[in-house]
Parts: structure tokens; sequence; C-alpha cells
């Protein structure tokens, strides 16, 4: 058994006894909602009150759920490194583009420099300039 | 909001700000607000209304003069207008270098494989890491973020040699992306 890690941009890391075969990064379907967000029912692959039926036959392999097929029946791209048994999930470019495209400031929570989040949201109706900078 | 991969990273430029940020002070090593926000190189600042539209989208504001001699950016020009606008709700006139920049497919893939090419160096896989570094550039050449922000994970000079070998690319596929809120500046 090896520890799998799956990565998003909302959550970074976060890791699950799985095993890697023939390429392909798998995981008991129980560990998939602290990996994911999402649940396998028998309606498909769920997260709160939405259910994404799944035709794939080759989504589990046994008793395992594969993560790449998870991603491919969401309709979400990801980045597979077996070797390495991480798996990285995104967003499709659309939803992305749509609130941009809409001129539409997307709410998000990030980690402050000394310590805690902080939800965009809260700052509520005022003006906000938002600057992103690094040190490179 | 900081780019960089650590909070000791950022900290040290928070600490010397003077005077004292008063202001939120966020890490997004995932660049995640680079997906949210169509943001693809650094200092890009966003104007953002009481009703939470965009009212200036992504533009390269720094902060002072630091870096003018290489820049050619006059720091105070953002300042102004954005006084101007807190004050009045006025908007300044177009540079004629906005641009509204739309993830595509290929650049949300480059994430990923930035992302994965992160984490690999954080749990000390510099190496396995390589290939996805290379694989991000080849599917979003002109992200600053992921081109130049991943010299430091790589143990690169951010303003070295690399840096400025991308530059020139850059250069020569005619300085693509939004530019900065400074009309006169040079593009």
């Amino acid at each position: 058994m090896a520890s799998i890690t799956s990565l998003d941009a909302e959550h970074g890391a976060r890791s699950a006894p799985g095993t890697v075969a023939d390429g392909r990064v798998l995981v008991d379907p129980a560990s998939l909602p602290s990996l994911t967000g999402w649940t396998l029912k028998a309606e498909g692959l769920c997260r709160g009150d939405v259910c994404v039926p799944v035709r794939d036959p080759d989504l589990t392999v046994g008793a395992s759920i594969d993560l790449a097929r998870v991603a491919a029946a969401l309709g979400r791209p990801a980045v597979v490194d077996a070797d390495q048994a991480v798996v990285a999930m995104g967003e499709p470019s659309a939803a992305r583009r749509g609130p941009i495209e809409a001129g539409i400031a997307s709410d998000f929570t990030l980690p402050q420099l000394d310590g805690g989040s902080f939800t965009f949201s809260s700052l509520g109706r005022t003006k906000k300039l938002l600057l992103a900078w690094s040190s490179w | 909001m900081s780019f960089d991969d650590s909070v000791a990273a950022a900290q040290e430029w928070a600490n010397a700000a003077d005077p004292t940020p008063t202001f939120p002070m966020l890490l997004d090593r995932e660049l995640l607000l680079g997906e949210l926000y169509g943001i693809y190189n650094v200092p890009t600042v966003i104007w953002i209304d009481e009703d939470d539209r965009i009212a200036r989208p992504p533009v390269i504001a720094p902060g002072d003069d630091m870096f003018r001699d290489f820049t050619n950016i006059d720091s105070s020009v953002h300042h102004e207008q954005l006084r101007a606008w807190v004050r009045t709700g006025a908007l300044p006139p177009p540079t004629g270098r906005e641009q509204i920049m739309l993830p595509t497919d290929d650049e949300q893939l480059a994430r990923l494989e930035r992302r994965v090419g992160a984490h690999l160096c954080r749990t000390g896989q510099e190496q396995a890491a390589e290939a996805h570094f290379l694989r991000a550039a080849e599917l979003a050449p002109m992200d600053w973020t992921i081109r130049r922000g991943t010299l430091p994970l790589r143990g690169d000079d951010p303003f070295g040699e690399k840096f400025f070998a991308f530059m020139g690319e850059w250069s020569e596929a005619g300085q693509p992306g939004y530019g900065s809120a400074d009309p006169d500046a040079p593009s």
C-alpha cells in the first residue's frame, strides 16, 4: 500500500493510502471524499447536491477507484505522476473563463502570512485592490 | 497576495514594508488567483468595486520605483489613478495595452503540471519535479508565474541567466499579455 497524494488549488496536498498499478493511481472509494471532496454513490460522483452520472466501466479496478478516471468523469483536467503516486485535478478552463469574462470577482480563501485564513468576501461592500506580488 | 512558495519567502518582504501593511497579506502558493482572475505576472493589480465587479482588469503596477530602470514604469501613475478611483469613481483613460487574458485548456494543464512539480520539490523530489516544470513551460510559454515563478523552486536565480533567456523569448514574441498601468511606459 502506497501513500497517494491528491493536489488541488484550494486545498493543496491531501493524502490517503492507495496503490499504483499499470500507471493508474488507485484508492479505496472511502478515501475519495477526503482526497477530492467527491463521493462515489449509486447515482454517480456526488458533491453536496450535485451528482455527475458515471458511465465509465474502467472507473473502478476491483474494489479501488482510479483518480484519473474520476477527473475524466467530472470533465476536469488532471495530471498524473504514477511513479510518485501524485494526481493533480483542476478546473476546466471554461469554468475559470466564465467569471473573468463576466467581470465578476470570484470569492476565495487563502492562508494569511501571520496565520489563519482570510476570505475575500469578508471585506463586504467596499472598493478593493487586489495586488499579486512575489519575492521573485 | 503573494505567489511565493512559502510564508518565509514572502514574510521577508512583508516585514520590510514601510509603513507596516494594515491590509490582509495572503499566500497563494498554488496560483489559485492566477486562474480565478487571469493573472500571469507580478506585480499585478486588479480593482474591484463595491459590488464585487472588476472595475479595472489586471495591469502591471509596481508599488515603488525600485526597478524603474528595468521596467520603465512610473509607480506614481498607478497610485494617482487609484486615489482618483477611490475618491470619485473615475477610471483612467485606456493605455492601449489592456488585455483580459482568459485561461485556456493548455494553461490550466500547465498550472497542474506546475502544481505537481512544486509539490515534488517540497517533498524533496526535485529531480522528478523537473519534467513537470518543463511540460508546464511548454504548455504556457509566456506565463511569468510559471516560467519565472518556478525558478526559485528549481534552485535557479529569478534574476539570473534563465530569467533573461525567458525575457528574450517573451520580447521576441511581442511581449504578450496585459501591459502596465502607466500609459507612458514603453511596451
